[in-house]
């Protein structure tokens, strides 16, 4: 499935992505289809993702393309011609029991992926398969290796589908965003350097600030600790554990829950708020349709407004909801 | 497998095979070498050049080889650059091997004026008259239309360029094999033309160029072709392709009643399967067995894929674009709305086609898009 459609061929990687598809079909003897959903994607996940960025926010679009493309317009499409279920690479399982449909961690802690899938519904997983969600990756690529596929030792693909390496990632919001550049604070009020949008910068970020490495006493580093949007001012921090990088509660909306409806049990509930952090151990305070507030046991490193915080129980992802605020206490 | 997409390509004639494979395994040597081996492949290749010279009634000296029928109309198109005349006329329904060389000539100053179609996908005369400027140096109309099958008044616009003395050219790809065609007919300048849409190969064609019309290379470096096209010449391509012409042209009548007989088959039984489907293009002007459907409500991309997974094998747009399902400029120009343009299938027939394959695919379109 083809999702972007535009200038930015520079960035873009698909033209070789199919080559590879092609060559592994071919040599597997199956089908292969391309399909365009770049209105789709355009309209429900793009939007999106640069309407956060203009506010200020981090967003995650992978998480809403699973919900809305691969999982929607593309299952809509493969069902339209006949099939029965979709199989996706995804490192996740997808358990079976008593009539209803769980969504497991994969096998493989390093390449597990329920954490993109957390918005995924009862109806998406009943109609999907995870074929490799119970091998360890290096297996998968020896398996892919045996098996004669051109592409077993492709490089892993990282960074947002449609920029492309991290790199352009500057030069690509540049596009659709306005620049405001702005003044750099330190978290006691001292200006120590100008920034060039908001939008550019993520909490917790370290790289980039462009500030000399002599500035202030020490020679810690710097990180983004807070964007004040109604002043245009990134405030920094420095050293890694600034308690100002730390809180330990967070509140967020849009909450979505994988059986349908909130979990009987939330006891003894953990959470990530980033891909492939380690499960931390909180406690969900107030919970409604829509909105949580989500209490950690350790103060969390650089909570970021946009993200997506997910709930397990154990192996078993439960949902997640779109990081709001967060508050030191 | 049912195959309807003739329009696309054509699987090679096994009487072609043959001939290629016997020039292949038996005459290696280069046509311009002196010894036995060169004279014996050059020999093979101007016996090629007589046979479709030929075909089409035209002198084998006016018969230029050429790596196909895009190769063909790049060479036209960029001899504009030298001509002291640097505005070219052209239709809005042409190959993107027309207009996309239009567009990338337009900076190094050629212009361009498009022509519209009406609703059948036909350019009038009228028109193309009016375009004409004091600095019109090449006029290059298709002779039929790959999406539609329309086929234009070309005799009427050959005309006009004869009366105003303006070359004109004619991407005649989709032609040759479907309906006669001769150089004393039809007094064209310059035709573009491809083996493998008359079950011939890939990657050779050959350009039309009339006796006395000036043509600059492409691609230089020897003298081949008489200097029009330098390289070392496809021996067995070129055979195969005149073995390829020679077989349309003395089976022309006979490959035309049998497209014919099939496209009644496929319309007649169309019009019971599937009361919405619209069919596009001119009913008076066209070739045999290219047949354009609109299937309102249905999108193309989706019957397509339905279509193939029976193994019959069909057609949205150009074969040229993959991937998207994006509105086909042709159809776009015929004025035809954004919804029927994305429902629309091309069917094209071949020689290898029977009618009961022919309701097959209709069985298979009523069952998908009858609604």
């Amino acid at each position: 499935m083809k999702n972007w459609e535009g200038d930015e061929d520079e960035f873009c990687t698909a033209e070789e992505d199919y080559k590879d598809a092609l060559a592994v079909c071919d040599h597997l003897g199956l089908p292969l289809r391309s399909v365009s959903f770049s209105q789709e994607y355009w309209d429900t996940v793009f939007k999106y993702f640069i309407d956060e960025y203009k506010r200020g926010r981090t967003p995650n679009p992978d998480v809403l393309c699973n919900r809305e493309v691969k999982f929607k317009a593309f299952m809509d499409y493969a069902l339209e011609l006949g099939a029965e279920k979709i199989a996706t690479g995804h490192y996740s399982i997808i358990d079976e029991s008593n009539g209803g449909f769980k969504l497991l961690k994969g096998l493989d802690p390093g390449k597990d992926q329920s954490y993109f899938l957390y918005l995924l519904g009862q109806d998406a997983l009943s109609k999907s398969m995870f074929p490799i969600g119970e091998i360890e990756k290096i297996d998968v690529r020896k398996l892919a290796e045996e098996s004669g596929l051109v592409n077993h030792a492709k490089k892993d693909s990282t960074g947002v589908c449609f920029i492309g390496e991290q790199k352009f990632f500057k030069e690509f919001l540049k596009k659709y965003i306005p620049t405001n550049p702005g003044l750099i604070e330190t978290t006691d009020g001292k200006e120590c350097g100008k920034h060039d949008g908001l939008m550019y910068y993520t909490m917790g970020q370290r790289k980039g600030l462009g500030i000399g490495g002599g500035y202030g006493k020490q020679e810690a580093p710097w990180f983004v600790a807070e964007k004040d949007l109604d002043r245009n001012v990134l405030i920094v921090a420095q050293g890694h554990s600034h308690s100002s990088l730390y809180h330990k509660q967070l509140m967020a909306d849009q909450v979505h829950w994988i059986n349908g409806s909130v979990p009987e049990n939330l006891s003894g509930i953990s959470a990530k708020i980033r891909y492939r952090q380690a499960d931390q151990i909180c406690e969900i305070t107030e919970l409604s349709v829509n909105k949580c507030t989500v209490r950690f046991d350790k103060p969390q490193f650089a909570i970021t407004p946009g993200q997506s915080i997910v709930f397990y129980h154990g192996n078993e992802c439960l949902g997640g909801a779109v990081i709001e605020n967060r508050s030191f206490h | 497998m049912p195959y309807f997409d003739h329009s696309a390509t054509t699987p090679i004639h096994p009487k072609v095979l043959k001939k290629m494979m016997d020039v292949a395994q038996q005459h290696f040597g280069n046509p311009s070498s002196v010894h036995a081996s060169g004279r014996k492949s050059k020999a093979i290749i101007e016996k090629a050049r007589r046979t479709i010279a030929t075909a089409i009634l035209a002198s084998p000296s006016e018969i230029i080889f050429t790596g196909g029928g895009t190769e063909a109309n790049n060479m036209v198109l960029w001899t504009l650059i030298q001509s002291e005349k640097k505005h070219i006329v052209t239709s809005s329904i042409e190959h993107p091997a027309i207009l996309t060389v239009l567009e990338k000539l337009e900076p190094m100053g050629i212009s361009c004026t498009v022509l519209p179609v009406n609703d059948q996908g036909r350019v009038d005369p009228k028109i193309l008259e009016k375009s004409i400027q004091s600095n019109t140096g090449l006029i290059s109309i298709m002779m039929a239309n790959n999406e539609i099958g329309t086929i234009q008044p070309i005799l009427e616009l050959i005309d006009i360029a004869l009366k105003h003395d303006i070359p004109f050219h004619s991407d005649t790809v989709q032609t040759l094999g479907k309906i006669p065609l001769s150089v004393q007919n039809i007094q064209a300048d310059f035709m573009s033309f491809s083996a493998h849409k008359l079950y011939g190969p890939k990657g050779v064609g050959f350009l039309y160029k009339k006796k006395g019309r000036s043509l600059n290379p492409l691609i230089i470096g020897g003298g081949q072709e008489g200097k029009h096209r330098a390289g070392t010449e496809n021996i067995s391509g070129i055979s195969g392709m005149g073995e390829a012409v020679r077989l349309a042209s003395e089976n022309l009548s006979k490959r035309m009643s049998h497209l014919e007989a099939l496209e009644t088959v496929f319309i007649t039984h169309l019009n019971r399967e599937c009361h919405n489907a619209v069919i596009n293009g001119c009913p008076n002007h066209h070739l045999p067995g290219v047949i354009s459907v609109s299937f309102p409500g249905y999108k193309s991309d989706i019957l397509l894929a339905k279509l193939d997974r029976l193994g019959m094998e069909v057609s949205n747009g150009s074969a040229c674009g993959s991937g998207s399902i994006k509105p086909s400029p042709v159809l776009e120009a015929m004025g035809i709305s954004d919804s029927q343009n994305i429902s629309t299938l091309r069917f094209s027939f071949g020689r290898d086609n029977t009618e009961k394959e022919a309701i097959q695919l209709v069985k298979a379109l009523g069952q998908f898009a009858n609604g």
